[in-house]
């Protein structure tokens, strides 16, 4: 046990003396969360948007300015030829047009059926498909008002209204999805990069086989070399955790202490992680770039972090069950949006200690006989 | 010019004998573009649905054929008790629950306004968004035809023609393809400069190299090239396979495209560089790296999140992104077709951002020199 | 070959029985065989890649022997690699400290490793920096030390918790000659308190301060004896050393003669090993005369140790039965 203690004070010492290690290990938390929290937002809002406004009658106005004070557009330019469409869609400039055509107002006046239309953008389908659904949207209502006016029989809003409720996150805040993982994924990065390098470090330095030769024993080697990185990574779920409810208000509805217990039992999967790329690693290079392209990669990607697993083909739907983050993000997220305890999560929980147990003892059993 | 090339050729001589770093800037990111472009995307289809409906009335079970029938649901459950919709929403078995209340058929019937409720699992906001759109255009999609039944010669007031450009099929990869390419140019390019320029750093051969008669830009310029051509051919390769395995259209000329992806690279080198001048560890430089490259081309590109949502301070930031120049161009040419005319402003900023780095690059190994 | 060794058992540090070690179809070590005493300061020399690292790393339990047995301290390094650790030192050609440690957080380090209590870690501390030389610079970090305090300290970290037994794999690598021979003192010192010291090297100079030293090459061991015991395969063959201005000549000229055994380019002279103890030296002058070559000076030699490493070399060669393929994968 008194090695272990001593190998961590070394590998305390060892961090304090790269000037420029402890402020990347607690600065960049906070730097990717202000970035994930405020930029990575997939809400479609202010979606820049062109009027071919060629009708200029009232009515033309009036649904202009249904677009203009919707918080989900911003008129960016008025034009009244529909030749002016393409210039701007092609520099992204706007990335949706309505044309008014001539006659609209006319029509409505008599009546009739008004027709407008709407051009997307579609070079980013996502944004393109949402927008154009709120843009239909704002039409439709529009259209159930006119309908109303019109006829005194029909009710004002259409014959069904719906009541939309949104459990979790009222708001649909992308933030409140995202931040509880980039918890997850700065546990990821902190603990399984820094490992495996400082592992490597030493075999590359020759200092490894120095310590091979003392009586040393392996797990006080493995533990006193994983223990500093795991309270690294501690620190880290504090610090970010901290900043996610009292900046980001994030609410966090569940059990702080299931959130710290479950993240421990995460860390003992990324620290297996690392253990287990500086035994296939002979330089940090090496270690970098596995850790990087073979696990944190699919990590982000895979692991329902950014992009809906249930979107997935199949195939790599049944391989994503292998990706721990997986597992630790639908219990970060319940336990802050839904505040779900252990008896709706115990199949994430078990899943997880599972995944943290096998990577772990494979590492170590990995790092044991190559001693031999 | 001769030293520079010198230099250029024993970094080149050193990059070909690494050949497991070779297989890496060559296989790997095909490897990724073909894993991640297969796996991603935003199409939001089977959404699981649970109706709770309390009416049993014509009308009703027209509501949820409405929504069984559009394509984008499948009903996965009929709940009778209002606890079973907490337990199949905190468990994500549903994400949508469809509450149709009591008495909705007879308002109907009786020219009333009737209500239906959904409730949605808004844990993943995109998602939940575009799920939140589907449900409010299908029911008002019935709102309407019942209006239109039950007043009979009543004709709908407006009419929307929707048409989307450039990908009519709003096919989700299309979008997310380029945006891969740009972010595994940037990664490899980045990754393998900064990690090569600090190993000779930490094994001190640089200071071998700064007592030869050469200037530190010559230098730069030298260490750099090889790295240059490497990761261009690895990025015309990605290129060539999102054309092949996805689909992805070339509506635009090919010369453009090659020399915007070459400004590019050479951006993303140049800020290798640069970071390989400010750390001294190959941790330390691994870790910058993720933090200007990784995080960045990730987020504030545009790769995933639009630009146009960001809170201002954010939009601010995205401006010295250099794969944000890259996205926009490289959308513009395959997916729009468009020329010179439309691009130069993103070549003028990849260059700006490449000369810039460069200069801080050689002004540090100055600094480093002298010091 | 010398293998024997009739010490009491008791009175053996080290004893290596047959040891072989392969790697894939290259054999490393092949089938080594010595005994050292206790308190004796025993000398592995060879060329690069002779097998010497193989061998120490074998003897500290870091690398299984593929067969046959090795004893350190009387304990087997493959039954128990981890008593084997308690009992000795090691230190590396590559000074293996924490470069971002200060000289005295190296010490405590180790120090903490190898559990030397509190009371005890003072005298050593003590004994390490007056060892090394490094008193007043103890809060200086090992990064930032000369070539020769850290190898000392090395060896100071090394030996911390006083083991009876010290191997060194070539502990003077890159450092400069005033250095390697404070070094040396130090292993004497070693020495006379009673530890056992093994190192390898390929200078030969420093081989001459060994009580004992084992000659390898490809992997086997080609001698093993006292430095004086080596010499004596001179001692019916003298070694005569010719001045001459166009020393290539001179050799071709006395290779035809059958009274030479054979010659070599010793610095600007000639070394003519002669066969038989008859010859006079001022005879072989008479040779080069006869040839119609200058010569300035002829004197006898006594061998040295380079005469002897590379004798011992040349009839290893020799005796190998499949000649070329194996000296060149040996090399």
């Amino acid at each position: 046990m008194r090695r272990v203690f001593y190998l961590m004070w070394k590998e305390f010492l060892e961090l304090r003396q790269d000037p420029r290690i402890f402020p990347i290990v607690f600065a960049a938390p906070i730097i990717q969360l202000t970035l994930l929290g405020y930029a990575a937002t997939t809400d479609v809002r202010d979606v820049p948007t062109l009027v071919v406004d060629v009708d200029r009658s009232a009515e033309s106005r009036a649904l202009m300015n249904r677009f203009e004070f919707s918080p989900y557009f911003t008129v960016v330019r008025v034009e009244s030829s529909t030749a002016a469409i393409d210039d701007p869609l092609l520099r992204g400039e706007a990335w949706m047009a309505l044309t008014i055509p001539a006659g609209y107002g006319e029509a409505l006046r008599r009546g009739e059926t008004a027709r407008v239309q709407l051009v997307a953008d579609g070079s980013d389908a996502n944004s393109a498909g949402i927008g154009l659904g709120y843009a239909t949207n704002l039409v439709a209502s529009y259209a159930a008002d006119i309908l109303a006016e019109r006829t005194p029989a029909a009710p004002r809003g259409g014959a069904l209204a719906l009541d939309v409720r949104v459990w979790f996150n009222p708001e649909l805040q992308s933030r409140m999805f995202m931040i509880p993982g980039v918890l997850a994924l700065i546990l990821l990065v902190v603990t399984t990069i820094l490992t495996s390098m400082a592992i490597v470090r030493e075999k590359e330095v020759g200092t490894l086989e120095q310590l091979n030769v003392t009586p040393m024993r392996r797990w006080e080697l493995v533990g006193g070399k994983l223990l500093p990185y795991a309270l690294i990574g501690v620190v880290d779920v504090l610090l970010v955790s901290a900043v996610a409810i009292g900046w980001f208000h994030v609410p966090l509805r569940g059990s702080f202490a299931l959130l710290f217990g479950m993240s421990l039992v995460f860390v003992l999967n990324t620290l297996g992680i690392g253990l287990f790329v500086s035994t296939i690693s002979r330089t940090q290079q090496q270690a970098m770039i596995i850790a990087a392209f073979f696990f944190m990669m699919p990590m982000t990607y895979l692991s329902g972090f950014i992009f809906p697993i249930e979107n997935m083909p199949q195939a790599v739907q049944w391989s994503t069950y292998a990706i721990p983050l997986r597992y630790y993000l639908v219990i970060v997220r319940g336990i802050f949006l839904k505040g779900v305890g252990l008896e709706t999560l115990w199949p994430q929980a078990l899943a997880l200690l599972g995944c943290g147990v096998v990577i772990l003892s494979l590492a170590v059993l990995r790092s044991t006989k190559r001693a031999g | 010019m001769r030293k520079v090339l010198a230099i250029a050729r024993k970094e080149w001589r050193q990059v070909l004998r690494d050949v497991p770093t070779l297989l890496i800037v060559l296989l790997v990111p095909l490897f990724l573009l073909w894993l991640y472009g297969y796996a991603l995307n935003f199409d939001i289809r089977r959404v699981p649905l649970a109706v709770q409906d309390r009416d049993a009335t014509p009308e009703s079970r027209q509501i949820v054929a409405a929504f069984t029938n559009s394509g984008y649901f499948d009903q996965v459950a009929s709940v009778h008790a209002d606890a079973e919709i907490h337990r199949l929403l905190d468990r994500n078995l549903a994400r949508l629950v469809l509450v149709i209340p009591e008495g909705t058929g007879r308002d109907l019937r009786n020219g009333r306004q009737a209500r239906v409720q959904v409730l949605i699992n808004g844990d993943n906001a995109n998602t939940a968004t575009t799920v939140m759109g589907y449900a409010v255009a299908i029911v008002g999609g019935v709102s309407a035809d019942l209006q239109i039944e039950r007043l009979g010669t009543a004709v709908a007031p407006l009419a929307v023609e929707p048409r989307v450009w450039f990908n009519p099929e709003l096919n989700s990869t299309l979008f997310l393809v380029p945006g891969l390419i740009g972010f595994i140019a940037m990664i490899t390019a980045v990754v393998l400069t900064a990690l090569s320029v600090v190993r000779e750093k930490e094994r001190a051969t640089m200071e071998q190299i700064r007592m030869a008669p050469i200037g530190t830009g010559h230098y730069v310029v030298g260490k750099v090239l090889p790295y240059v051509v490497l990761s261009f051919v690895s990025a015309t390769a990605v290129l060539l396979a999102a054309m092949a395995f996805f689909g992805m259209p070339m509506r635009g000329s090919w010369g453009l495209l090659l020399t915007v992806t070459f400004v590019f690279v050479a951006g993303a080198l140049a800020l290798g560089l640069l970071i390989s001048t400010l750390v001294d560890s190959q941790q330390a430089a691994f870790q910058v790296a993720l933090l200007v490259s990784f995080l960045p081309t990730f987020i504030l590109s545009g790769f995933v999140f639009p630009i146009a949502s960001m809170p201002g301070f954010v939009r601010a930031v995205t401006y010295v992104v250099p794969a944000r120049y890259y996205l926009a161009a490289l959308r513009g040419i395959v997916l729009k077709g468009v020329g010179f005319a439309y691009v130069w402003p993103q070549i003028a900023a990849l260059l700006i951002f490449t000369a810039a780095a460069m200069a801080l690059a050689a002004l540090r190994l100055r600094r480093e020199a002298a010091g | 070959m010398v293998t024997a060794n009739q010490a009491p058992a008791g009175d053996l540090a080290i004893e290596v029985h047959d040891l072989t070690r392969r790697f894939g179809a290259f054999v490393a070590v092949d089938g080594v065989s010595f005994d050292v005493r206790r308190g004796e300061v025993f000398g592995f020399l060879g060329s690069n890649g002779a097998g010497k690292s193989t061998t120490i790393r074998m003897l500290c339990g870091l690398l299984q022997p593929t067969s046959g047995t090795a004893r350190v301290g009387g304990v087997d390094v493959t039954r128990d690699p981890e008593g084997v650790k308690r009992r000795l030192g090691y230190m590396s050609q590559r000074f293996s400290l924490y470069e971002r440690l200060t000289v005295d957080q190296n010490i405590r380090f180790f120090a903490g490793i190898y559990g030397i209590d509190r009371r005890e870690f003072d005298d050593r501390r003590r004994f390490v920096v007056e060892m090394a030389g490094l008193a007043g610079r103890e809060q200086l970090l090992a990064r930032d030390l000369a070539g020769g305090w850290r190898q000392r300290l090395a060896l100071g970290c090394a030996i911390l918790h006083r083991p009876p037994i010290v191997l060194l794999d070539e502990p003077t690598g890159g450092v400069d000659p005033l250095s390697r021979r404070r070094f040396w003192a130090l292993i004497e010192r070693l020495s006379a308190e009673g530890t056992t010291v093994l190192v390898t090297t390929h200078y030969l100079d420093e081989a001459e301060h060994c009580h004992r030293l084992a000659i390898m090459h490809a992997g086997r061991l080609a001698a093993l004896g006292t430095t004086a015991g080596l010499k004596g395969v001179f001692e019916r063959r003298p070694i005569v050393q010719v001045q001459a201005p166009r020393p290539v000549e001179v050799m071709r000229a006395l290779d035809a003669r059958p009274e030479v055994e054979k010659t070599s380019i010793f610095g600007t002279a000639v070394h003519v090993v002669l066969r038989g103890a008859s010859h006079a030296p001022d005879a072989v002058g008479g040779w080069v005369r006869d040839a119609g070559l200058r010569v300035d000076a002829v004197a006898p030699v006594n061998p040295s140790l380079e005469d002897v490493f590379l004798d011992v070399v040349e009839r290893a060669e020799a005796d190998r039965p499949p000649a070329g393929a194996g000296a060149a994968r040996g090399a």
